[in-house]
């Protein structure tokens, strides 16, 4: 489903991804964790292709596509999806029509029929409550005025109406409470169904006990330097991230 | 000359009224001024050549045009058809504290206060203002007593149906602490030619919700004004809408003649092919401790043009103002235009006053938050420049008109395609 060998990655000139391999089969799930400045976050960006983040070498498919021969949209339509660390407010567009737009949008790749208003509003509120979150979120402004965790439960919900198959969740665990982590954990796990894959980034092991990995990759300095399965993420928030050198010591996990 | 002009003066001179000195006035400036140059900074980007040399339509009424409906919005109308006033004023039930009065039927008392009223507080220096200060003979006065809350909206409606020639006159003048709701409501897409003038005297400590809108289109030509004063601690909610036609223009002018004063401008302007409209403004800070903000805001379609001007006054003793202005306009194609200048002059030293022009420029963290989303880059331009106008839609104090306006707008902008 995602290949990527040797990708190196510059943001402003400066390397932050330097060679980085890493297969994701479909169902899979694969959490990447690492120290501050890893080149964590900078994943995410490029598979997305945000502006401003270059790709030097190496390559990157997505279901056999070359991902840097496509756009941001084109990526999204093509099933991937990257729930944001520090989601964007928008005022002024509703969060039911930016999803509506969205979905729509997804589903006419996919050669589906578009969902009408009310159709689209059925699905949107059960995915509301499915993610707790009030149903006048629907109608307020994208991310407006919502709390660290609420902008959290409203990327999930963004994910289980577009039925990516690739989700990048971006430290969706930071900044939560433990209720606010299980309603993302729950959500996160309801769409897992051994086809739809996952790279679960986060800094701490904490949200790997509410989702459970196949694969644990250590990401540090831009390369993954370390691969193992879930006992790998515990062994980590034992002795925090010393064994990658003296910089690191004190930085638990 | 223009051979429009020289008709105007023509009429007005047949016509002899009360207010015949004041109107007098105006002719005389419009004879010695002439026609404006385009050179002229008031219209340099706003050609008159569809005015100068039309034909003068003498007013004709007709009673088979429909109002627009507002639901759950409670309304005073007052309607003016092609220019002539058909609301039978006598048969309308007024709250205690409100007064209308036509400038026909006014007695010597009443046609005193109109005299004291008429052309003081409209800038002398718009030339279209001139024409209607010839031509009013339609106009009304609202006068709102002192302490007086008048809930219902009091809607100024002018409608055309034919090619015409439309040139009424409101008057509005608010006690201390009143509180009242007026608006300014023009559509038509005739050959029409439409100065409505709206003058506003909000008194010490009295607060008006007051809305323009402009909704001329095709050969429609409009070139109207509001026009308000405000007295110590008096506040101004103002919300303008604007499509564009062949010329549209819209003068707003902001006075604070009293220290304390705030007012707040919301404009939207939507413009579809091949139209114009043309927005100037200018606040007017002559006293300390003033408040104004102002939001301006369009979208321009294929072919269309939209000039914005914004100026902004503080004089010598107006310390501690603060103002801001601000203009954000999107294009949705390359033969889309849009002229926008700020123009500010401060006196005062203790001030705090910004603005700022934008021109299609989109938040890069918002549009890659939309695409990442499967959302074409077209589309999220378009929503979030209508989101942006939309906030300004959210912030109407009314939520009838904002309900009311919402589909129009959405209306109007799907069939502004982008190119």
């Amino acid at each position: 489903m995602l290949s990527i060998k040797n990708l190196h990655a510059s943001v402003d000139e400066k390397d932050i991804i330097r060679g980085l391999n890493l297969e994701v089969k479909p169902g899979e799930v694969h959490a990447i964790m690492g120290p501050n400045g890893a080149g964590k976050s900078t994943l995410g960006y490029v598979l997305s292709g945000r502006e401003g983040y270059e790709v030097s070498q190496g390559e990157a498919r997505f279901n056999g596509k070359d991902l840097m021969e496509m756009e941001v949209e084109e990526r999204a339509r093509e099933g991937m999806f990257l729930a944001f660390q520090y989601p964007v407010e928008i005022p002024g567009v509703s969060n039911m029509e930016f999803m509506k737009e969205s979905v729509n949008a997804i589903r006419e790749q996919r050669g589906e029929e578009t969902l009408t208003a009310a159709e689209f509003l059925k699905k949107a509120k059960e995915a509301c409550k499915q993610v707790q979150l009030p149903l006048d979120f629907l109608k307020r402004g994208v991310n407006e005025g919502f709390s660290g965790g609420e902008k959290k439960r409203n990327e999930i919900m963004q994910m289980i109406l577009l039925e990516p198959s690739l989700c990048i969740l971006d430290e969706s665990d930071s900044g939560l409470d433990v209720d606010a982590l299980q309603v993302v954990a729950d959500g996160v796990n309801s769409q897992r169904d051994g086809k739809r894959s996952f790279i679960v980034v986060t800094h701490y092991q904490r949200l790997l006990d509410y989702i459970k990995p196949d694969f644990v990759h250590i990401l540090a300095e831009g390369q993954i330097v370390k691969s193992g399965d879930a006992s790998l993420a515990l062994e980590v928030e034992k002795s925090g991230y010393a064994f990658l050198g003296k910089k690191y010591e004190g930085e638990t996990a | 000359m223009s051979q429009w002009l020289a008709k105007v003066i023509d009429v007005a001179q047949e016509n002899q009224d009360f207010l015949a000195p004041v109107r007098q006035q105006a002719i005389s400036k419009l004879q010695q001024a002439g026609w404006p140059s385009q050179r002229a900074e008031q219209w340099r980007f706003t050609p008159l050549a569809p005015v100068k040399d039309r034909t003068f339509n003498q007013t004709q009424t007709d009673e088979n045009v429909s109002v627009p409906e507002i639901a759950g919005l409670d309304s005073i109308d007052i309607i003016f058809t092609n220019g002539v006033l058909t609301t039978s004023l006598a048969d309308l039930a007024l709250p205690e504290g409100l007064r209308i009065v036509s400038f026909a039927q006014a007695n010597a008392q009443q046609q005193a206060d109109i005299k004291t009223m008429f052309g003081r507080v409209k800038p002398e220096a718009h030339v279209f203002g001139q024409v209607n200060d010839a031509l009013s003979q339609h106009g009304v006065m609202i006068d709102v007593a002192d302490n007086a809350n008048i809930s219902p909206v009091v809607r100024l409606i002018n409608l055309t149906s034919a090619d015409s020639d439309n040139h009424t006159r409101t008057l509005v003048k608010l006690g201390h602490n009143a509180k009242a709701k007026v608006m300014e409501l023009g559509q038509g897409e005739h050959d029409s030619m439409n100065t409505a003038v709206a003058e506003y005297a909000i008194g010490d400590n009295a607060s008006l919700e007051h809305y323009r809108f402009a909704f001329y289109t095709a050969n429609a030509k409009a070139v109207g004004g509001s026009h308000f004063k405000l007295g110590e601690a008096a506040k101004l909610n103002s919300t303008v809408v604007g499509y564009g036609s062949q010329l549209s223009r819209l003068d707003i002018d902001i006075w604070h003649a009293a220290e304390n004063a705030f007012a707040k401008l919301n404009a939207i302007y939507l413009l579809a092919e091949g139209e114009l409209f043309d927005l100037h403004t200018c606040i007017e800070h002559a006293k300390p401790h003033g408040t104004s903000e102002e939001n301006a805001r369009g979208i321009i379609g294929d072919g269309a043009r939209a000039v914005f001007n914004g100026r902004i006054h503080i004089h010598r003793d107006a310390q501690k103002t603060l103002a801001e202005m601000n203009n954000r306009n999107l294009l949705l194609s390359r033969r889309a235009l849009v002229n926008t200048k700020p123009e500010l002059e401060i006196y005062a030293d203790d001030v705090k006053c910004a603005h700022g022009a934008t021109v299609a420029e989109i938040e890069g963290n918002e549009l890659f938050y939309l695409l990442s989303r499967g959302i074409s880059r077209q589309r999220a331009m378009v929503m979030l420049n209508f989101g942006f106008i939309q906030e300004l839609v959210n912030d109407i104090p009314s939520k009838a008109v904002a309900s009311w306006l919402q589909p129009k707008l959405t209306e109007r902008f799907a069939q502004m395609e982008v190119k």
